[in-house]
């Protein structure tokens, strides 16, 4: 009996200190209000942004093929149907491509806006303004990036600049005009470009970063003479950026961060890049999703036309004989960089802003630097349509796997011309139909 | 049917010591030698919730179904057998790889992301039935459950409306299925029982693909339909450049290579007995069965203790406990290329060789090579698993009895995969290895008070108790890359390794209550209430309550019944309750969480994962349940029908935000579910002779389910079924294919906005993977000594999306990445031609839509799940050597199959995501099996 009443009476404490026993505190993950309290977590959590920039869904591989795919050089030689719409250009709202690069956008825009919210005010003592304004620049940076991305491929997007930490924080907010998306995208470069510091990091966001990216977005806007200002600006930095010699320099060997990079996503162990899955054949280890088309692998075999650039191709043995890309090809470490702005994009950019001015000496010096490169003759003479033709050429292979082409043939309005896609409303990628379902404020892209 | 007779008498005996002895999880000793040998009868005494009561008695709605009547099939795990066995209790075995994930739903399905298995108590021991499976074999789980040898069970309790469930509250919004293993008997003598088979096993069907000249002819044609010039076909003559003609096309069969006939054997052996103060139960097992697919072993030795003591007159002790070792060679037989041993067999074309001319392995369309995976695959898991529990009781007055119990489940799952060089997966890596190591933690320690009068008039039985009960989980990875050579397996001897561990814990406190009454046997009444509160939730909502009320009227004991006879029971009950859930959800899941892990340069980065709910609470299920017992013809045709409508609200959803706002998901109660349906169980005795016999046992259930209210439309995984407000759960979200122009061959498809132009706007739903009505019919026959059983198991009415046929039938686009099955040579070629398979073209919708209804097959089957025949040595020669029984049969599983799906079995589905089924996609099909077995017993 006693014992009865010891054990009840044990219950009876035990229920009372119940409040106790159910606070289960998580050991892998942190309140979003402990998230970035002073310098230390406010380093990750810019660690973690660009992690995002660099994850499966965006610059890892999905953002990109969504370009290369769609750009009429790539064939889709796979077995799922998502790769094999984008480059059949036969999109629907419900390709899972569309939705993960969109999804992916916006996780890392999520993750900016929170950096570029909780930094300033931080009282830290150990925690230096310049730090502080490196780590906020930095996110200004990738924001900007990020809207630009979202703004060329799918058009004027819904502007979110603050962090999300209730349900319902940005519901009911309407799609941006496209010129209002882009003028978001200016108004961070400038803030990412007074934040940075004026250093040289491929790996990360500085001030030369940020006026790279301003010479792309001048020249999208076209607004000739800032995009070859900009591009000025990184190409003059000699000492730092340089086209590396020859083109196969700045990928093959396991090179990274070599001086052709002004910006490349670098990968690790702990965070690998999965891109070379889709391009190498079984026999090295991936599955060839997707692999260049005859078109493309006749251009790049070319000595005229592609010159030692056909290091970016590679043959399987017989009795396959099948082509495959291999700008991607480190496995199984997995860390093969991604490719977001090289010094060669600068040049060109540089090329076409001239071209268009007027300026056509100095626009043909630029396109002979990046043919000389490639291991082409230069061009002497030509006229201004010719050489914006031939600037446009030049990307088409010094890109073939880095998502350019699609998105330079909207940008130039050939892509009715080169690929057939005279519907305007094609020009763009759907809204995924899921984001639709889900907030009542979004629009459609028409056509879809 | 000697017990019908004595059945009062018999039943006082059972009864009275146990609804006295009650309110324990721990098992009751029914007598197994009066109670086995029919299904069910007025006399039995069946299990439920912290106790035992009469079938009389029972007013909720509970299946008890005995052990000896499932045991002939030779299955890993107990669920699978239930299958067809209980109304209301839809099982399917999803593959045939033995020991693997099963899809058990008591009364449809309540919830999305919160869960929708049963709770499982095995003696008490609330256990885990989720796989900790880590290192994926790409489709379905492996089956915890499995751990559990069927051969220690005694019966098995199926718990289904709210008087049966609430006394566990927050854990039965699913039901419960209760297990009582076998324990010993008091003054009995020691028994030793030998029980084992031993059979073989093979898939009785396999996939039909073209031969190699029918693939060439088929990519030839797609190519001149496109357009192209006939000149440059694919398969034009070598000397042309091409890949040879198509009659020129060899064809290999690598189905045939990884199929083959497996078997299965098993062996129990057991030592009960018990002297006055003291009962045993001792039995170890040994189970193996070799897969009907390559490479896909299952081994399982156990080891059970269950033991029973009376310390004082008034006070005992006992315990439970199990121990057991699964041991499973496993293979990647589901989604995925990379070492997809299934796929690599059933999508490689078939006109393409096996070797290069050089002799290498050849490696097809981002397959393994599939000699190398059969050869190869070293993929393994043992899961090492502790149930036990151990109780005291005290008889404070003669009828007030106190309980406590302390109850443990542990699990130890270690699982290891080594690729080699000649694999795809390892191929670059030069050799990958995955160690995972988990342990699983449920522990329960429980209080119960009971009170019980032994009034004839007004009985009435009280019961209250508490429960407090913690849940950890953790595991330690790692993995190892570029190794010396394939000798090298461990990853001590790897260049490159990386680890990891996590943890994770959460725990609950509750509190119950159980009133009874039961005025002359004839109104009975019962009151339940539970009080719980996780950890899983914010402060503010921690706690939910659960109670129900149930009543039950036996019309047969009224005047106006004694005096017909052909009705020996009546028994109406109705009863109304709430239970919850809170399974499947995150631990932290209320909570805004950032998380580890996003590394960058080799530096530790943080991302958002979680947004906040701090509303996040309990999903409830509220249950109405109408019954009816009758018996006629005394109790030779008994029948139980019942009729529930289950809604669901506060729905547990992972509910999609606009990903703008950066998070895909938030944690939230919203949505409901509603599962209204009929059960309806017949057990009849057609004739009883003193010789012979043959009983019969039929059961089928129709359950509605329909999404009552949902914002948002959610795509299930793989993206073919959609759940939608209005719809059921597992309905298919598809382009419809409306026929194939005669004219053209073109693919129509239904133009849902009629806009003109097939867009996402037109798919619809079209179906749902789970049957209008489904159920079991078993025939039981017995002659002298000879004994056979029948059973069929059937499901009416629902849809499996063939997506080998989505591969398989791709009219040309897919070349030389998948083989062709031969339904695509029914393509259109010719105006005129009808046809459901289009024109081959690699251009415009024929072939590039996804999903589609063509796809979408009917996936009703009976099936001849069970046959046995067995005889019993007469007696007198058992007695000679010292047997009291030896019994020797044959049985076969899955004999016979009825179906109109194209494949080998509609009971498929590739992936252990609750949300997904009927989705087949490379499933190995379930095996047919023979076995030999003997029971003795001394």
């Amino acid at each position: 009996m006693r014992s009865t009443y010891t054990i009840l009476t044990a219950v009876l404490l035990s229920t009372i200190s119940c409040s106790k026993f159910l606070d289960v505190q998580p050991e892998q993950q942190v309140d979003d209000s402990q998230a970035i309290t002073n310098a230390g977590s406010a380093e990750t959590a810019v660690n973690g942004l660009y992690n995002l920039l660099g994850s499966d869904g965006y610059y890892g591989s999905n953002f990109q093929a969504l370009s290369y795919l769609s750009g009429g050089d790539i064939q889709w030689t796979g077995s799922q149907s998502a790769p094999q719409q984008i480059a059949n250009r036969q999109l629907s709202a419900d390709n899972g491509n569309v939705a993960t690069s969109w999804a992916a956008i916006y996780r890392t825009i999520l993750s900016a806006n929170y950096i570029i919210d909780a930094i300033p005010p931080l009282s830290d003592p150990l925690f230096t303004q310049a730090k502080k304004d490196q780590l906020t620049g930095e996110a200004y940076f990738v924001r900007a990036l990020s809207y630009f991305d979202l703004a060329r491929g799918w058009g004027g997007v819904q502007l979110i600049l603050t962090p999300t930490r209730l349900p319902g924080d940005h519901s009911g907010i309407k799609r941006s005009s496209l010129t209002d998306t882009y003028a978001q995208v200016l108004s961070d470069l400038n803030k990412a470009a007074q934040l940075l510091p004026l250093t040289t990091n491929r790996n990360r966001a500085t001030r030369k970063t940020a006026w790279a990216l301003k010479a792309r977005y001048f020249l999208y806007q076209e607004k000739w003479d800032s995009a070859a200002v900009y591009a000025t600006k990184v190409i003059d930095d000699a000492a730092n950026y340089k086209l590396a010699k020859p083109y196969s320099a700045f990928f093959a060997n396991n090179a990274v961060a070599t001086t052709e990079s002004v910006l490349e996503i670098a990968y690790s162990v702990s965070f690998k890049n999965g891109h070379y899955n889709w391009w190498l054949p079984p026999a090295l280890g991936g599955r060839r999703e997707w692999a260049p088309n005859a078109q493309l692998v006749g251009l790049l075999n070319d000595p005229a036309t592609g010159g030692n650039r056909n290091a970016l191709i590679g043959q399987t043995a017989p009795p396959g004989n099948l082509w495959y890309g291999k700008l991607y090809y480190r496995t199984p470490t997995g860390t093969d960089p991604a490719y977001l702005i090289r010094i060669a994009e600068l040049y060109l950019i540089r090329a076409e802003a001239r071209a268009k001015s007027g300026e056509l000496t100095t626009a043909l010096e630029d396109l002979n630097a990046i043919r000389d490169r490639a291991g082409l003759t230069t061009f002497t003479e030509a006229t201004q349509a010719e050489i914006i033709l031939a600037v446009e050429q030049e990307r088409r292979l010094e890109f073939a796997f880095e998502g350019d082409r699609w998105f330079d043939l909207v940008r130039t309005g050939r892509v009715a011309t080169v690929l057939g896609v005279t519907d305007k409303n094609r020009q763009v990628f759907p809204v995924p139909a899921d984001e639709l379902l889900a907030d009542k404020s979004l629009e459609p892209n028409p056509g879809y | 049917m000697k017990k019908h007779l004595h059945a009062p008498i018999v039943l006082c005996m059972l009864v009275g010591p146990l609804l006295s002895n009650a309110q324990s999880s721990a098992p009751p000793s029914v007598d197994t030698t009066i109670a086995s040998s029919m299904n069910r009868t007025l006399g039995d005494v069946i299990v439920v919730g912290y106790g035992a009561q009469s079938r009389k008695a029972v007013i909720g709605a509970v299946t008890s179904i005995k052990a000896a009547t499932i045991k002939d099939r030779p299955v890993a795990s107990f669920d699978q057998q239930l299958q067809g066995r209980a109304p209301g209790v839809q099982v399917s075995a999803n593959t045939g790889v033995p020991g693997d994930g099963i899809f058990f739903r008591i009364r449809g399905t309540t919830s999305i992301n919160a869960g929708n298995d049963p709770l499982y108590v095995v003696d008490g021991v609330f256990i885990n039935n989720q796989s900790l499976q880590k290192v994926t074999t790409q489709g379905q789980g492996n089956n915890p459950l499995a751990d559990i040898n069927p051969a220690d069970i005694e019966s098995i309790s199926i718990l289904k409306d709210a008087t049966a469930t609430a006394i566990y509250g927050a854990r039965a919004a699913n039901g419960v299925v209760l297990i009582t293993t076998k324990r010993g008997a008091y003054n009995s003598r020691p028994k030793v029982g030998f029980n084992t088979y031993l059979g073989l096993a093979w898939a009785p069907e396999l996939w039909e693909l073209v031969s190699g000249p029918e693939h060439a002819t088929i990519i030839n044609e797609a190519w001149v339909n496109d357009g192209k010039p006939f000149d440059t076909r694919p398969f034009r003559p070598k000397s042309a450049g091409g890949r040879g003609l198509p009659e020129e096309q060899p064809t290999y069969d690598r189905l045939h290579d990884i199929f083959r006939t497996g078997g299965i054997q098993n062996y129990d052996l057991s030592l009960s007995g018990g002297n006055e103060k003291t009962r045993y139960y001792l039995s170890g097992g040994y189970n193996k069965q070799l897969a009907s697919i390559k490479t896909n072993d299952y081994q399982r030795a156990s080891l059970k203790v269950n033991l029973d003591q009376q310390i004082t007159d008034r006070i005992r002790v006992g315990s439970s406990n199990s121990l057991s070792r699964s041991r499973r060679t496993n293979a990647r037989v589901g989604d995925g290329p990379q070492g997809g041993i299934l796929q690599a067999a059933l999508h490689t074309p078939t006109y393409l060789p096996k070797f290069n001319d050089d002799g290498s392995y050849a490696k097809w369309a981002g397959f393994d090579n599939l000699d190398v995976l059969i050869k190869y695959t070293d993929m393994n898991s043992t899961s090492i698993r502790y149930i036990g529990n151990l109780y005291a009781e005290a008889d404070i007055l003669k009828q007030l009895k106190f309980r406590t119990s302390w109850s443990l489940d542990y699990n130890d799952y270690d699982e290891f995969e080594y690729w080699n060089s000649y694999t795809n997966r390892g191929s670059a890596s030069k050799g990958l290895a995955t160690s995972s190591v988990s342990k699983n933690t449920v522990w329960v320690n429980e209080q119960t008070l009971s009170y019980r009068n032994n009034s004839q008039r007004h009985a009435i039985g009280v019961l209250v108790g508490n429960s407090i009960q913690g849940n950890i989980a953790q595991q330690t990875w790692a993995q190892g890359t570029n190794f010396p050579s394939d000798a090298f397996k461990q990853i001590a001897s790897a260049a490159t390794t990386t680890a990891s561990s996590n943890r994770a814990e959460n725990r609950q406190v509750s509190f119950f209550s159980r009133v009874e009454y039961n005025y002359e046997g004839k109104y009975l009444a019962e009151v339940n209430f539970r009080a719980d509160a996780s950890s899983k939730f914010g402060k503010d909502n921690q706690w939910g309550y659960f109670p129900s009320l149930g009543v039950a009227w036996r019309a047969k004991e009224e005047q106006f019944l004694q005096g017909i006879d052909v009705i020996s029971d009546l028994k109406l009950r109705a009863n109304y309750g709430l239970t919850g859930n809170q399974n499947g959800i995150g631990n932290f899941a209320s909570r805004g969480l950032w998380g580890g892990g996003a590394n960058y340069l080799d530096n530790p980065g943080t991302i958002p994962q979680q947004l906040a709910n701090p509303q996040l609470g309990w999903e409830t299920t509220r249950q109405w349940n109408f019954g009816l017992d009758l018996g006629l013809l005394d109790d030779r045709i008994s029948v139980e029908f019942n009729w529930y409508d289950k809604y669901t609200s506060d729905l547990l959803l992972n509910l999609p935000l606009p990903v703008s706002s950066g998070f895909r998901t938030i944690a939230s109660n919203s949505g409901e579910i509603s599962n209204k349906g009929l059960e309806l169980g017949i057990n009849t005795v057609n004739i009883r002779t003193k010789q012979f016999s043959w009983q019969t046992g039929f059961n089928i259930a129709r359950n509605i389910n329909r999404i009552e209210k949902l914002n948002i439309p959610i795509d299930a995984s793989y993206s073919v079924e959609r759940m939608a407000q209005g719809y059921p759960m597992h309905s298919f979200f598809v382009y419809k294919q409306l026929y194939v122009d005669e004219k053209t061959g073109d693919a129509v498809y239904d133009d849902v906005t009629k806009d003109g132009k097939i867009t996402a706007a037109d798919r619809q739903m079209l179906g749902q993977a789970t049957p209008k009505f489904f159920g079991g019919l078993n025939n039981t026959f017995s002659y002298k000594g000879f004994d056979a059983s029948i059973f069929f198991n059937f499901q009416y009415g629902n849809k499996v999306y063939n997506s080998n046929r989505f591969f398989h039938e791709s009219g040309g686009t897919r070349d030389d990445r998948r083989a062709i099955n031969k339904n695509q040579l029914n393509r259109w070629q010719k105006p005129g031609d009808v046809t459901d398979v289009p024109r081959i073209t690699t251009i415009g919708n024929n072939y590039a839509l996804n999903p589609i209804s063509r796809f979408l097959e009917d996936g009703s089957f009976l099936r001849l799940s069970a046959l046995t025949l067995g005889y019993a040595v007469p007696a007198r020669v058992a007695n000679r050597i010292h047997a009291s029984n030896i019994r020797i049969y044959f049985s076969s599983t899955n004999l016979w199959l009825l179906k109109k799906y194209i494949g080998p079995d509609p009971e498929v589905n590739v992936t252990s995501d609750p949300n997904v089924q009927g989705y087949d996609l490379g499933t190995p099909p379930q095996p047919r099996t023979v076995q030999f077995g003997l029971n003795l017993t001394l």
